[in-house]
């Protein structure tokens, strides 16, 4: 199960090399997609440094100015302009570091809330682990775009609560994978000699199972970040995520819809954001997930 | 198998139960709806009686109670927004969600299969690559994305196509190919990979040391045998994610169904309709996996026996 | 000769009913009931006009206050605070009831004496002064006002106290003899009125499919069938006028005019709406109790570069809270609000303003541009050093002590500055229970004058005095009336009326026809 590009115990050296054996055993498309990953992120992270205007800046004289190469185009605005004057490079590049940045903290509270219950539910059994389990089976029964719609009507729509949203979303498929590998663990006989042993029960989720569950989570936690970048362009879309004038990309289309007929540049940037980010995530995901599958890899 | 269906029912009304509940509190949470259902501009002694008169003034407890009863009558309470029984209102929008739905499955299945079979067949010329990105493409692009350029070319530059509504056959078109979309992506890298388990096994072999045509071993052994796990995911997966799917296309299209419904609720924070639907689309899914769990057991003598 | 030219006429008049008209009007939201007496809001405008009828009629022609005969066909103060109505014959229901004296008095009392939660809170805002009707005989009825009324006419006219049938509401729900709540729920589900059009099928929030009455008093409605149907996303109202799955669309944002003006097939009509967009401002906020902060975040606002950039200079911007559909109390000689970011920048400092955040709330979609003009008004609060934020929700913050200022509509319920800025701004009216205004009892005399004295020059005198102290102490900024746009096939003759409210779609006898081609 435990696949040597994603131990921990790893030194950096043989992570090095690690990372160029999972180059050379990756085909043209899954190149293609970890290029196309670290340019994203390298965007995302840079965005201050490299958009031409603040995202907010608005210029009323000037709005719904086409890109370079049109008539009517306003110099230093590649892109074009918005409903409100706003460069549309800038308010993507801005926009694609707010929804990575949500996608990775929303990704990050479902891994870490699911795994640690997991984990927990693994080990305690008894009623918790029915808890557990119980909420665990009532979120897959609904539709998770439902139980968004049902936090974000209570809440109303802001960052915070998105976050909530997000941190929500996945959290079960986390919480049924770690139990499920420590109900495995705790059979084998490497726990059992560590408890007879005298080790204590943290001492064992944290020393033995944690390892070991380290590679399925990071599979779990690729495939939801697209979900989740999915979710939140999709509530935003529909008004109903972050607000105004701050935007992710959803909201960029969202807002930008009305203007289809007229104005289609505000979204046809950030769409295409969209569309890369999670082409790029899934395509990894989904080869992470086959080389940690043995049954897989075997063939 | 009693036992286990016994099992499988009281699972159920467990879950259907907390969902009720935990869907009722969640919506008192945010305290009353009252300034959602009313609006702008009322004096405070009118929103007073404006609050009392849709019950809103009663305590927690006691519109819960009044919440579980209205399930008795089968008329699920009163719309704040409408003031009619919700269980009309939902009523008169699952022939439309269903039919869109249906036209969604039919047009997955008659491409995500044949895809799947191709991708698994050929998985290692360009073929199976091909169908492979395509797999991809049809998960990454949003189906807002996909619904919003649909339009502006084929309405409003082709004016080929209606974008209103349930009205003509026409009318599907665009809708079902948005629902499809993330579907047929799903679908089809799922029919690929179970095709490809299949393949490798034993029996196929067997088959064609038998001398028997490639096309005769591909469908008749290698198709049946995977059709069991293909179908029990049409089941799980399908009814999940139309669900999602449903509330942005009906959204977008203004389609008179219950997705379409369920967004307008949650905005303007119409709790009974929202309360409603959401445990309505839940008690569906609840149900499809239901019937997948049984069918499964049905199938495997294991679980049959009372030994899952 | 003469002859034939009659033939022909008559041949004529045969023939174009042969020819079905229908339209499909793609409207941006669709009521969710349909109840004139308990409704006033912009959605539930459109529809009433067309079903139901008032006492008294308006020429809707002209902006200049004319009343007609409606369903009364003449009328006379009997006393100070008594008016009698002489009422028109063979007058029926769309049901096929006669409409009775009954049935006027039944309309009448169900607002002036409500029982039913939402009808009080209609009437009071607007019929407080009224007591009750009572039937003379079949055709007489009289209403009692309990004091003298200067705008009788006028508040005989509302939508509010339309005429609906006593005994078919009657027997909707529960006991077929007494009017109860449920009736009236049924009603707004099931309307019936007098007017040219019936409501063939009503679906809540999705459509509403008017047939012409056969039986209708008046002129015969045009249309054969109209069908008006909920098309939310603006992009696909657009568009399905292009398609021609509609034929008038409501509600075309001025960024999206020349689009249909260019195309060859199609063209918009529009009007600025007797309605103001507002910023309402909360004079009891903490922070903002000093008049010189408010004066600022209103004199910093350049209204007519909002009217320039976000309605192509097709709005109205007001120097008061004036519209010209006020006949003779319309006042655009009052300057009661400006744009002067130096006096802005100077009150602020006397003031002492010390930067802090002033949140301003909106709708992200409710007001055409709300949200646009929301966000450029926090770049021209910055001009003058205002913090401003913009908040996005759906929830009404007007009533919420932590609401610094946020966008609303101050619609022309009816033709007066009672039936606009005296609505929302009398004293104990919603602004002030709602705790974002105060008036004193100096307020409440002068409105007392403004609202009841029957001598125009000194309603208007009131009125200039009212205008002073929101200056002084201001709780709101109109900021324009918008230009509210329609889009139509080209053929299509079809024009919101002057007399109307905002919003209605008139498809009476007279408002709408076809060009021959």
């Amino acid at each position: 199960m435990a696949d040597a590009a994603f131990s921990p115990s790893l030194t950096a050296g043989s992570r090095l090399k690690g990372v160029a054996a999972i180059w050379r055993e990756a085909d043209m498309i899954q190149r293609m997609a970890m290029v196309l990953a670290l340019i994203l992120v390298a965007a995302a992270i840079l965005a201050p440094l490299v958009a031409p205007f603040s995202p907010e800046q608005q210029s009323l004289i000037a709005r719904l100015r086409p890109p370079l190469g049109f008539d009517r185009y306003r110099d230093g605005y590649l892109l074009g302009t918005d409903e409100l004057g706003r460069d549309v490079l800038s308010r993507t590049l801005y926009g694609l570091r707010l929804t990575l940045a949500l996608a990775v903290i929303g990704a990050s509270i479902g891994l870490v809330v699911g795994g640690f219950l997991g984990i927990l539910a693994g080990l305690i059994g008894g009623i918790f682990e029915d808890i557990v389990m119980g909420a665990v089976d009532t979120q897959i029964a609904i539709p998770f775009t439902l139980i968004a719609l049902l936090i974000l009507s209570i809440f109303g729509s802001s960052m915070e609560v998105m976050v909530l949203v997000l941190g929500v979303h996945g959290w079960e498929q986390s919480a049924r994978i770690v139990r499920g590998e420590v109900r495995k663990l705790t059979q084998m006989p490497f726990i059992e000699a560590a408890r007879s042993a005298g080790a204590s029960g943290p001492r064992i989720a944290f020393k033995h199972i944690l390892p070991n569950v380290v590679s399925p989570l990071v599979v779990q936690f690729t495939l939801s970040l697209s979900n989740i970048v999915l979710l939140e362009s999709t509530l935003s879309f529909l008004g109903l995520g972050v607000q105004p004038p701050t935007a992710t990309l959803g909201a960029m289309v969202g807002i930008g819809r009305d203007y289809m007929p007229t104005a289609p540049w505000i979204v046809v940037a950030p769409a295409l954001m969209i569309l890369l980010i999670t082409f790029a995530v899934q395509i990894l995901g989904d080869w992470l997930r086959d080389r940690t599958d043995v049954r897989l890899r075997a063939r | 198998m009693l036992t286990y269906l016994a099992r499988i029912v009281l699972k159920m009304l467990v879950t259907f139960f907390a969902i009720v509940t935990l869907v009722f509190f969640a919506t008192r949470l945010s305290g009353s709806p009252i300034d959602f259902v009313i609006g702008e501009g009322i004096t405070q002694e009118d929103r007073a009686l404006l609050t009392s008169y849709y019950g809103l003034d009663q305590s927690t407890w006691v519109q819960y109670r009044a919440f579980l009863a209205s399930f008795a009558d089968g008329q699920f309470g009163l719309s704040f927004v409408e003031r009619r029984p919700v269980a009309e209102i939902v009523g008169e929008r699952i022939w439309p969600s269903l039919q869109l739905l249906l036209s969604s499955v039919a047009l997955t299945l008659a491409l995500s299969l044949p895809l799947g079979i191709l991708g698994a067949v050929y998985c290692k010329s360009w073929v199976g690559s091909a169908v492979m990105v395509v797999a991809f493409l049809g998960y990454a692009v949003p189906n807002f994305v996909l619904a919003t350029f649909m339009i502006l070319v084929f309405s409003y530059w082709l004016n080929w196509l209606p974008v209103v509504g349930n009205g003509s056959a026409w009318h599907f078109i665009m809708p079902t190919i948005t629902m499809s979309g993330i579907l047929i992506a799903g679908l089809t890298r799922f029919t690929r990979n179970a095709m490809l388990d299949v393949l490798g096994q034993d029996y196929m072999r067997t088959a064609r040391a038998k001398g028997l045509s490639e096309q005769t071993v591909i469908f008749k052994h290698g198709l049946r045998n995977a059709s069991i796990t293909i179908l029990s995911v049409i089941g799980l997966q399908i009814a999940g994610l139309a669900a999602a799917g449903s509330v942005v296309v009906e959204a977008i299209f203004a389609w008179p169904g219950i997705g379409d419904l369920l967004v307008r609720s949650a905005i303007v924070r119409d709790y009974p309709v929202l309360q409603f639907g959401v445990i309505a689309v839940s008690v569906a899914v609840l149900l499809i996996n239901a019937v997948v769990d049984i069918a499964y057991a049905y199938a495997d003598p294991r679980i049959r026996l009372g030994r899952a | 000769m003469k002859r034939l030219l009659a033939t022909t006429a008559i041949a004529t008049l045969v023939a174009v009913p042969a020819l079905a008209v229908e339209l499909t009007v793609g409207a941006s939201n669709i009521a969710p009931y349909l109840d004139p007496g308990r409704d006033h809001s912009n959605v539930g405008s459109q529809f009433y006009h067309n079903t139901f009828d008032t006492l008294i009629a308006k020429n809707l022609d002209s902006d200049k206050t004319e009343w007609l005969p409606g369903l009364a066909v003449s009328w006379e103060l009997v006393e100070p605070t008594v008016m009698e109505l002489k009422l028109r014959e063979g007058v029926t229901f769309h049901n096929g009831e006669d409409m009775t004296a009954d049935d006027v008095v039944f309309s009448l009392n169900r607002m002036y004496q409500a029982t039913f939660p939402p009808y009080q809170v209609r009437a009071r805002d607007r019929l407080a002064n009224f007591e009750k009707a009572e039937k003379v005989d079949d055709h007489t009825v009289r209403i009692h006002a309990k004091r003298a009324e200067p705008l009788w006419e006028t508040l005989l006219n509302l939508q509010q106290v339309m005429i609906i049938p006593e005994d078919y509401t009657k027997a909707l729900a529960g006991d077929p003899k007494v009017a109860e709540n449920d009736d009236y729920e049924a009603f707004s589900l099931k309307p019936v009125g007098t007017g040219p059009y019936k409501i063939a099928t009503f679906t809540p929030g999705e459509q509403v499919v008017y047939e012409r009455f056969d039986g209708f008093w008046g002129d015969k409605a045009p249309l054969d069938r109209v069908t008006v149907k909920r098309m939310p996303e603006t992009a696909s109202r657009i568009t399905a006028l292009k398609t021609g799955e509609a034929d008038i669309i409501t509600n075309v944002a001025p960024d999206q005019l020349s689009l249909i003006d260019g195309d060859p097939n199609l063209k918009t009509v529009g009007a600025a709406t007797a309605l103001f967009h507002v910023m309402i401002m909360n004079v009891n906020h903490p922070k903002l109790t000093d008049p010189r902060i408010r004066q600022a975040m209103s004199l910093a606002i350049d209204r007519d570069t909002l009217n320039e950039a976000l309605w192509l200079g097709k709005a109205v911007v007001p120097a008061s809270h004036t519209m010209q559909e006020f006949g003779e109390l319309y006042m655009p000689e009052l300057e009661t609000f400006e744009y002067n970011p130096e006096k802005a920048k100077e009150l602020l400092e006397e003031a002492g303003y010390d930067g802090f955040e002033v949140t301003f709330d909106t709708d992200a979609v409710y007001y055409t541009n709300g949200l646009l003009a929301a966000q450029a008004i926090m770049e021209m609060w910055a001009e003058v050093g205002i913090k401003g934020k913009v908040q996005v929700g759906e929830k009404w913050t007007g009533n919420a002590p932590e609401l610094m200022a946020r966008n609303w509509s101050n619609p022309m319920y009816f033709a007066d500055p009672f039936g606009s800025f005296g609505v929302m701004w009398a004293p104990n009216g919603p602004s002030e229970s709602e705790g974002r205004f105060n008036t004193d009892e100096a307020y409440a005399k002068i409105w007392e004058r403004f609202r009841y004295s029957s001598d125009v020059a000194e309603r208007k005198a009131a009125y200039g005095e009212l205008m002073d102290r929101i200056k002084a102490d201001p709780p709101v900024l109109p900021l324009y009336r918008p230009y509210e746009s329609w889009a139509m096939r080209k053929d299509i003759n079809w024009a919101p009326k002057p007399g109307n409210i905002p919003y209605v779609l008139d498809f009476r006898a007279g408002s709408i026809s076809f060009a021959s081609n």
